[in-house]
């Protein structure tokens, strides 16, 4: 992740200390005064609008019970602004992790929530996107709260700034204070929802070559679907009346190694086209468990399988033509 | 944003916790408005509890019935009071108003708006009375309100029980106390109303600008105190007690009223063995003031520190026939201090003869009775003893209950039914001296009052309330009061030692002293200092306590800065000072902190997700020469941070300080190749 270019300022500085805009929390994030800031709701201020007249109706007929109530109504309405501050100062929130997920969808960020030495009663954890979560915490706890948000389009994703938030206790006062982590998650293209169907490689299937690869074992079964080729279905098991299933191999290309080559799809098709066919046939790949290499300009995968190797390709496709970033 | 949607509705608690709070701020009012507005207003609420209002087949009820209902509340309220704008069919209003938007509140918003409103509602009922018991009914009220705020700050109060608000609120309310008190002492006081006049006091017992038959006994029968009064000097005794009120010259037969006008007067010189003391009157929403006769001087405004006689701030002045009249209507209780020359008489000024005889039709028997007595005695004394004597030897009867007269109640009174109240006698009386060609009128007051064994101070009630009369003898106003001559004990030891057995006399005002009594002089005494101390925190009363903590006089500046600086002490001690330090952290951090901050300034700043030891091994490549300092300090942070370090915390702790005290600045680790 590349070090993020904080101005220095002294008006950047201030308006970062004020609207936290960048990225710039670091550490697990501890809130307090500097950063907590109170005013009141809409209901707080129909509420000292009704003191304000309450004062006006005590000082015009002279009523020193009136007053008396105005200025202890007042008084509570005081003692909850210090209770909204006491009840989000002293947080401590860290960032957890990103999520991925495929461009249309959304994508889960964790952040964790630690209480410190007291209660907490009704944080909103607000993203500046997405679902805000709601949260209580006991003493001395710590519990991740996940925040959904959109990932519209393809490539890198953050977070964003997150808004804490509470309004306990009475709902009078709204108190909050922005966290800014630099958390990104990664987006990759959403899949063309009816590829063609996966690319013979220049090999051309070879299943025989496939199933006496060296290298393979027998994996597992799976339930027998349509098209399965003979020689992979479990004979012994339809034998014994156990049913119809698929031998799967691991280690091994499953039904033959593939070569996903951005060059080689038809040129009349634009990018994002391309990467959604690429994302496509990269799934389907990983589903029949066949081994795939991947080639886009500029980047090149070699022939591989598994969680790892799916993830770097679809890094890569996300990733594509932005700005690298490590 | 923050606010629960419109849409949601109200939730079962949530509508519990509201109709609790409407019922604590209804409550209090129950015994100041009419009967079937508190039954209504009241009856609705409980309705919307019971009846299915959240059906969705309601929405035209809700639509067509509520406004109607509203309508109909205020005509209802029109016809009760004869007016609509003004305080006291406001308050009622707002009282119905309150039931009627609990019935169609839907979601949060009606609730807050209805939270406002009963908060509102709930101070309405000092209008009316400022006693201990109302502050104490005023409490649930304001729990009630934090109660309802807390369950309606989410949607899911629905499943939120009250209780834990409850205590959460008593909990903010006594954080708060502080605030108010200091609002409540250094708010400014207003001398005079912002608008209008706060001159609705309606109902409140107290003598009344004309006297007829019935209007003195109706008052005897009510136990509210009319003033307190506290002596500086000795007692007077209880023959002179007398205190002055409304002065009535103008009869019309049946009637006695004031003149049409009245001039200012003198007060009387200094005599005999003065009286000094204090009054605390209760409003009575006209302008007497009322002091022992004779005032010799005008009152003044109390000071506790100053000796009584320095000269304050005129009240009132007095008229030519000495009634003591304030500025304004006495609508809040007030203090002043007065010094009486407790004698009988005083001066006529010129047109007091004149004002003072005219005889309407009417009462021809009394008439000739007059004449026809004062022919048979010697002089003017000598008739006024005649007559009193005649009152005492014939057989007049001192009685609340007298029989109603409708022509010549005069005639009547004196010559058929001889039984009367003081107001009669005192009428009477007067009459009986005008036909005689003495000019004479009748005064109304108290006369009276009884100590509190436990107060030191002096209650005279309602139920002391007299009627006497005053006759111009030799160019000086005489007091005479025949009641006196009839009951004697009424003057010596009050009403309920001079009524005959079997009459219904307040009780407070009997004479045997049954614990009921005594219980309630002792509340009567709580009341007085409740009184004193806090309703009648007034204008005068604050400046005396500015004054004494030094800030009388004081710009409106100082007071804001006295408040503010007030506040902010207030806060630090509500939130404990830990609240304000920087949450404490562990002394690795702070070190492992400062010398992360100082690598960065020099150009190399760790990456979020860097461990301490990745961090440090990029670090000791850049740095080459205190590569071994650095990947100790990452070490031993580490060490202290997640590993076995057990035991030896604070060695390792005293070592990584040393290691990143010795770490260069960052200009100097900056000028490093």
């Amino acid at each position: 992740m590349a070090t993020l270019p904080l101005s220095t300022t002294w008006i950047a500085r201030t308006r970062q200390r004020f609207w936290r805009l960048a990225p710039g929390d670091r550490e697990p994030v501890v809130l307090r005064h500097s950063r907590i800031y109170i005013l009141p709701t809409r209901r707080g201020f129909a509420v000292i609008a009704t003191l304000v007249i309450m004062l006006l109706t005590s000082m015009n007929y002279a009523l020193s019970l009136g007053y008396a109530m105005t200025f202890i109504a007042a008084g509570m309405v005081a003692a909850a602004l210090l209770a909204t501050f006491r009840n989000l100062a002293g947080i401590a929130s860290s960032p957890v992790a990103a999520g991925e997920a495929f461009a249309g969808g959304e994508v889960a960020f964790t952040l964790s929530l630690a209480s410190g030495n007291r209660e907490r009663t009704g944080i909103v954890v607000a993203p500046s996107d997405g679902v805000p979560e709601v949260i209580d915490l006991p003493r001395d706890a710590t519990r991740p709260v996940v925040l959904t948000v959109p990932a519209s389009r393809r490539g890198r994703r953050p977070l964003g700034r997150v808004t804490l938030w509470s309004n306990f206790p009475l709902g009078l006062w709204r108190g909050w204070a922005y966290v800014h982590f630099p958390l990104t998650a990664c987006i990759y293209p959403a899949p063309e929802p009816a590829p063609p169907p996966l690319p013979t490689s220049p090999l051309g299937i070879d299943p025989q070559r496939a199933a006496r690869a060296a290298d393979a074992e027998l994996g597992g079964l799976r339930d027998y679907e349509r098209g399965d080729p003979h020689n992979r279905i479990a004979w012994k098991a339809v034998a014994r009346g156990g049913g119809w299933y698929t031998k799967q191999f691991e280690g091994g290309a499953g039904g033959g190694a593939l070569d996903l080559d951005w060059f080689e799809l038809p040129s009349a098709i634009d990018q994002e086209l391309r990467l959604s066919r690429l994302t496509a046939w990269v799934l389907a790949a990983e589903r029949e468990t066949r081994a795939f290499a991947l080639r886009l300009p500029g980047t090149e995968l070699a022939h591989g399988q598994g969680a790892g190797h799916r993830r770097a390709a679809l890094t890569a496709l996300a990733s594509f033509g932005q700005p690298t970033t490590t | 944003m923050n606010e629960t949607k419109i849409g949601a509705p109200l939730a079962r608690t949530q509508l519990g916790a509201l109709a609790a709070l409407l019922l604590c701020a209804q409550m209090p009012l129950w015994a100041h408005i009419d009967r079937w507005i508190a039954v209504a207003g009241t009856a609705l609420i409980v309705a919307r509890l019971v009846l299915p209002f959240d059906r969705k087949n309601l929405p035209n009820l809700r639509r067509w019935l509520l406004p109607g209902l509203a309508l109909a509340a205020a005509i209802g309220i029109k016809a009760d009071y004869g007016y609509f704008i003004a305080r006291d069919p406001c308050v009622a209003f707002l009282y119905i108003l309150l039931g009627i938007k609990f019935l169609e509140a839907r979601g949060a918003r009606d609730g807050a708006l209805l939270v406002c409103l009963a908060l509102f509602l709930a101070l309405t009922q000092f209008f009316y009375a400022q006693t201990i018991l109302a502050a104490l009914a005023a409490m649930p009220a304001l729990l009630a309100t934090g109660v309802a705020l807390g369950v309606l700050r989410t949607p899911a109060g629905a499943a939120e029980p009250w209780r834990p608000h409850l205590r959460a609120t008593a909990r903010l309310l006594l954080q708060g106390v502080p605030i108010a008190a200091l609002l409540f002492v250094l708010f400014p006081r207003l001398a005079a109303p912002l608008w209008g006049s706060p001159l609705e006091s309606g109902a409140r017992t107290g003598l009344s600008e004309s006297m007829s038959p019935g209007s003195i006994s109706d008052l005897s029968l009510s136990d509210e105190v009319a003033f307190r009064v506290e002596f500086a000097s000795p007692l007077p005794p209880p023959s002179q007690r007398y205190w002055r009120g409304p002065v009535f010259s103008r009869f019309d037969g049946a009637i006695w009223r004031p003149l049409y006008k009245l001039r200012g007067g003198q007060y009387v010189p200094s005599a005999g063995r003065p009286a000094d003391y204090t009054v605390t009157m209760e409003p009575h929403g006209k302008l007497w003031l009322f002091a022992l006769e004779h005032p010799t001087g005008p009152p003044r405004a109390p000071n506790p520190d100053a000796p009584v006689g320095v000269p304050t701030e005129v009240l009132a002045a007095v008229t030519y026939d000495q009634q003591l009249l304030a500025r304004a209507p006495v609508t809040q209780a007030v203090r002043y201090s007065v010094r009486s020359a407790t004698v009988g008489t005083f001066a006529a000024v010129t047109n007091d003869a004149a004002d003072n005889l005219q005889l309407p039709h009417g009462n021809p028997r009394t008439i000739e009775f007059a004449r026809d007595l004062r022919d048979r005695s010697a002089s003017d004394r000598a008739y006024i003893a005649a007559v009193l004597d005649w009152f005492r030897t014939e057989s007049f009867v001192y009685t609340l209950s007298p029989d109603i007269l409708d022509r010549d109640p005069v005639d009547g009174f004196l010559f058929d039914t001889h039984r009367g109240f003081c107001e009669h006698f005192a009428g009477a009386f007067t009459l009986l001296m005008r036909a005689a060609g003495i000019p004479a009128r009748v005064v109304t007051g108290y006369q009276g009052g009884e100590m509190n064994p436990t107060g030191e101070y002096m209650i005279v009630r309602q139920s002391d309330a007299h009627a006497w009369a005053e006759a111009l003898l030799d160019g000086k106003w005489q007091r005479v009061d025949p009641t006196a001559a009839v009951a004697p004990s009424r003057i010596e030891r009050g009403i309920g030692a001079a009524l005959p057995a079997g009459e219904r006399v307040p009780y407070l005002a009997r004479v045997d002293m049954t614990w009921l009594k005594s219980l309630s002089l002792h509340w009567d005494s709580i009341n007085y200092h409740w009184q004193r101390g806090f309703v009648g925190f007034n204008l005068e009363r604050q400046r005396d306590f500015l004054r004494e903590i030094g800030l009388k006089g004081a710009p409106p500046w100082r007071l804001v800065a006295v408040l503010a600086a007030a506040a902010f002490v207030w806060g630090i001690a509500v939130l404990g000072f830990s609240r304000l330090r920087p949450s404490r952290i562990d002394a690795e951090v702070a070190l492992w902190r400062t010398a992360c901050r100082r690598l960065a300034r020099a150009g190399l700043e760790r990456r979020p997700d860097e461990g301490p030891l990745a961090y440090a091994d990029r670090a000791a490549a850049r740095w080459p020469a205190v590569a071994a300092l650095i990947t100790s300090i990452a070490e031993r942070y580490a060490l202290l941070r997640y590993g076995p370090a057990a035991g030896r915390r604070a060695e390792i702790i005293a070592q990584l300080r040393a290691s990143v005290g010795a770490l260069p600045p960052s200009r100097a680790l900056r000028a490093m190749p």
